[in-house]
């Protein structure tokens, strides 16, 4: 591996490191900024197929199926005195690993994959949940910054044991 | 009077059902507590609703081609839904006659056989068994397959709805849908509908009859639960949730019918189809919907939804099993119905509403799931049948239907009262009971 694609895996590690900081805090602001406007954002439905036939995922239907406005629409809600879902918020814990950069053109585009879990606490509850998956990323370089322009949610569960997703992943 | 000493885990089922008929009184607006979190009950519930009566399995536009099949639950058990290589749709029970294996894993898929993975024997998709391995050495020459098919299913569809039921005496399907057909017209039967992509599921801690109890009769919650949404602009007030009727028929059926709306919430291009599948009292009612929330008993529920995204009016169809999986958790399995001859644009802006308001990401969604949750919570064990903790099922007990309603069933006009829920704990009480 080039130093300079060394360099710019540990760059995107933080990033992705930052953005589950945010996201884990509560920030939704903070985490919006780090959308591009051109963003696709989507979960799609895990399906159980016969043998090792792929994709094993829907192309027809998500979880999430977003761009800016209607994340947009998601942390106005969440910022709402109604949105019981998250009153008061899940603890969340995001833990990102395996990051890998597949594509690399500097300061200009960048696709990278890792694996995401979530864990999920809420309430008095002492279940948690637990949410993991694979996330398949694109990158543009806006204004002498990364903004997420794409991303893919592959979960690995074909029936999500979490209540709802009044949280991002 | 009753004992204050009840425990339902140590009572003949007999002796659980004889409490049940003192304790709740639909009629009088008592429902207790305990019937969303007590094992015993669960465990009678599994017997006398839903062995007995029609469930819902799938959607005939989910396996349209020859051999194409899905995997279902019925009752707790797995059962394969087949479109056989002559067109006919038939229900197997999903387990091999030899040894009782799973035959098939898959959610969905197009295959004319299955192969069991213990020993291998293959049945055709319309249940017969046509292939034995070494069958002529290790059996003998004559030996006879033919009683060895799959277990087959009963099954039927109204609208292109498949239901199945484990009981061979259960009433038909058009018999048990009676009344609440007419409506049903309007959801699933206005226009050739399709499924768009796999059912969603998610789990739930909650008890499955929260979700029927929700949809079959609770409009008044829309108000403060989905607070939220009238924040954000997507409809119109607090009170709109009101307006329109409160309707159920017979064995528990019911829905809110949301009207006026001076917006078609349907593709316009469409006007012609719906008109010539529904009648005129069916296509007037269409006209004026403003939205469509119903239960067709015991926990299919079902949904138009007419609301405002990105500055633009859609409306999304959808239909939402609530699986039991024990007394406290059921898997919420959801789908997304669309006109087949609605636009690209169309069907993608409707999947795009549904995903963001019902979706397990559905910003109306959420916020149910709370409450469901901390109901179950609240509702289960021993103190709650103890204390003999009842909720509150008056509301509208004063009021009279209204006789002037172009539908069937019995129709109230506006939405907040409880005269549905009534109705499916009167149904439910009466299968549990019998
Ligand atoms: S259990 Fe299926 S072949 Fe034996
Ligand atoms: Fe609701």
């Amino acid at each position: 591996m080039s130093l300079e694609k060394m360099l710019a895996t540990y760059e995107f590690e933080q990033w992705l490191y930052l953005e589950a900081k945010l996201l884990d805090d509560i920030d939704f602001d903070g985490w919006f900024s780090l959308l591009h406007p051109d963003i696709s954002y989507s979960m799609p439905v895990r399906v159980n197929k016969e043998g090792i036939e792929r994709p094993d995922y829907s192309l027809d239907m998500f979880a999430f199926y977003d761009d800016i406005e209607l994340l947009k629409i998601r942390v106005d809600r969440l910022k709402t005195d109604y949105a019981w879902a998250e009153i008061p918020p899940s603890r969340t814990r995001r833990s990102v690993n395996n990051v890998r950069l597949l594509e690399y053109a500097p300061n200009e585009k960048a696709v990278v994959n890792s694996y995401l879990t979530i864990y999920r606490s809420r309430s008095t509850d002492i279940h948690h949940d637990l949410i993991s998956g694979e996330r398949q990323d694109e990158f543009t370089f806006v204004d002498g910054e990364w903004k997420l322009s794409k991303r893919v949610f592959i979960v690995d569960q074909t029936t999500l044991n979490t209540r709802n997703l009044a949280i991002f992943v | 009077m009753m004992k204050t000493n009840i425990n339902l885990e140590e009572m003949s089922q007999q002796d659980a059902i004889e409490y049940l008929k003192e304790s709740v009184q639909p009629e009088m607006g008592a429902i207790p507590a305990s019937l969303l979190g007590d094992p015993k009950i669960y465990d009678i519930e599994h017997k006398k609703v839903f062995l007995k009566t029609w469930l819902f399995i799938g959607h005939e536009s989910e396996i349209p081609n020859k051999n194409d099949f899905i995997t279902r639950d019925l009752a707790g058990y797995s059962v394969i839904i087949s479109r056989g290589s002559d067109g006919e749709i038939r229900g197997l029970y999903n387990m091999c006659t030899h040894r009782g294996m799973k035959l098939c894993r898959a959610d969905a898929g197009n295959k004319s056989s299955f192969t069991c993975p213990y020993h291998g024997f293959n049945f055709k998709n319309n249940g017969d068994c046509i292939g034995v391995p070494l069958q002529k050495d290790i059996y003998g020459g004559d030996f006879d397959k033919s009683g060895l098919g799959l277990h087959k299913i009963r099954i039927d569809s109204y609208k292109g709805l498949l239901f199945g039921t484990w009981n061979d005496q259960a009433e038909p399907l058009e018999d048990f849908l009676g009344e609440f057909k007419w409506y049903l017209d309007i959801l699933a039967g206005r226009a050739e509908m399709e499924v768009v992509g796999p059912p969603q599921r998610f789990v739930i801690h909650s008890n499955w009859k929260i979700g029927a109890d929700n949809f079959v009769g609770d409009s008044y919650h829309t108000m403060v639960t989905h607070g939220s949404i009238v924040k954000l602009g997507m409809v119109p007030s607090a009170t709109y949730s009101k307006k329109g009727y409160q309707i159920h028929t017979t064995n528990g059926h019911g829905l809110n019918l949301g009207t006026p709306n001076p917006d078609f919430a349907f593709p316009e291009e469409l006007k012609e189809e719906y008109k010539s599948n529904l009648t005129e009292e069916q296509y007037d009612v269409l006209c004026n919907l403003k939205n469509m929330i119903g239960n067709i008993f015991p926990n299919l529920s079902f949904l138009i939804s007419h609301t405002k995204v990105k500055g633009q009016l859609i409306s999304n169809t959808s239909v939402r099993l609530w699986r039991p999986i024990s007394v406290d958790k059921m898997e919420v399995i959801t789908w997304l119905l669309v006109e087949k001859n609605a636009s690209s644009d169309w069907k993608r802006r409707s999947r795009e509403s549904f995903i963001l308001t019902f979706s397990p990401s559905g910003i109306f969604e959420q916020d149910d799931t709370e409450v469901f949750t901390d109901i179950t919570a609240a509702a289960s064990g021993t103190m709650p049948l103890v204390k003999q903790l009842t909720f509150n099922y008056t509301m509208g007990l004063h009021r009279k239907p209204v006789e002037d309603f172009i539908g069937p069933g019995v129709v109230y006009d506006d939405k907040f009262t409880e005269a549905n829920q009534r109705n499916f704990y009167r149904y439910w009480l009466d299968l549990m009971t019998s």
